[in-house]
């Protein structure tokens, strides 16, 4: 498995000046700031299961931008609801990356419920109808592309690696400053 | 017009762009009343806190953001009224509809209406009651530039005499 870093570091890679990427609270907000982002980037530092609604909202709103969230598994679980609901919506310009470590890292590592969760499956049984899955970087090029190009919103899970020693720079940018970038 | 229209109107005046939603009885029919309209997009959402974060994204790409629920919902929605709206200073404009209260017919609503208004003076939520012996379209509408203005939340409570 993957380590989160170059993970991201090719997600980033792909993006453009026409994207827009809401991220998730933990390590990918954490990261971000670091990183050098062609497109306006809305970083979570709370409210778990926020990142997809948010990125609809946005996606909604603007039909002329590919909206990229971000999401964890844990946040995942706490409202899986929110597939149905993009679902529902269809908007054409938005894809999720649905991180899958099976902990809370953000919290501390803690483990996930103890159980084998299907997220693809999870996906499409909500009515998502472009469901990929990624494990390393080569993998994650392919599948962020089909899933961009789909002309639905998609959802690409990347299994990623959890190291307890990985050293994740603290969040380094006030909510304000957030909004106030993000300008689309 | 219908206090329904007055609402719907209200909505449209303060140039809301997407309305957010899940219904219960009267937010079912207010929901209808914003279907008609050509200016209003409704995105119908499984849970509360979808939809608070739904019309904030919409809200940070330059339009402006509903959010049409029932007060059980909005109890939900103390979590992310804090990490995501009151964090950022995001405009969340609210209408919630206040069952419970000595208008409601239905007993089991009772103890969410004897917790609602205290709820939201405790969470510091800037709100009102609708009057619908008053110009419900001017409420609609200022509660949404409070919202804007304020880049914070406002919640109109309705009942559903107000749709009347």
């Amino acid at each position: 498995m993957t380590a989160r870093k170059p993970l991201l570091d090719a997600l980033v890679a792909m993006l453009t000046p026409r994207d827009a990427l809401v991220s998730c609270l933990g390590a990918n907000a954490r990261y971000l700031p670091h990183m050098t982002v062609p497109c306006p980037v809305f970083a979570l530092c709370d409210s778990m299961s926020a990142a997809i609604p948010l990125a609809l909202g946005v996606a909604l709103q603007r039909p002329d931008r590919h909206v990229v969230a971000l999401e964890g598994d844990g946040s995942l679980l706490m409202s899986p609801n929110v597939l149905a609901t993009v679902a529902a919506a269809s908007p054409p310009n938005l894809t999720m990356l649905l991180w899958v470590n099976g902990r809370y890292e953000s919290s501390g590592g803690q483990a996930l419920p103890a159980a084998t969760v299907d997220w693809a499956a999870l996906a499409r049984a909500a009515g998502i109808g472009h469901v990929t899955s990624a494990g390393d970087v080569a993998g994650l090029r392919e599948a962020f592309g089909r899933a961009r190009a789909a002309g639905a919103p998609a959802l690409v899970v990347v299994e990623v690696a959890f190291d307890p020693a990985e050293a994740i720079p603290p969040y380094s940018e006030r909510p304000d400053e957030i909004r106030a970038r993000f300008r689309l | 017009m219908t206090g329904l229209e007055q609402i719907v109107a209200g909505l449209e005046a303060a140039q809301v762009s997407l309305v957010a939603s899940v219904p219960d009885t009267w937010i079912g029919r207010l929901m209808a009343g914003v279907r008609r309209s050509p200016r209003l997009r409704a995105v119908d959402v499984a849970r509360e806190e979808e939809a608070v974060a739904v019309a904030c994204g919409a809200n940070l790409a330059g339009g402006r953001g509903a959010v049409l629920i029932q007060n059980a919902g909005l109890l939900n929605c103390g979590g992310i009224l804090a990490g995501l709206v009151e964090l950022y200073h995001l405009p969340c404009f609210f209408i919630v509809s206040l069952r419970g209260d000595h208008r409601d017919p239905v007993y089991y609503h009772a103890p969410k209406g004897r917790v609602t208004e205290e709820t939201l003076r405790a969470w510091r939520l800037p709100h009102a009651r609708a009057d619908h012996r008053g110009d419900l379209t001017a409420q609609v509408k200022q509660g949404v530039e409070f919202s804007v203005e304020s880049r914070g939340p406002f919640v109109l409570l309705i009942s559903g005499e107000d749709l009347a």
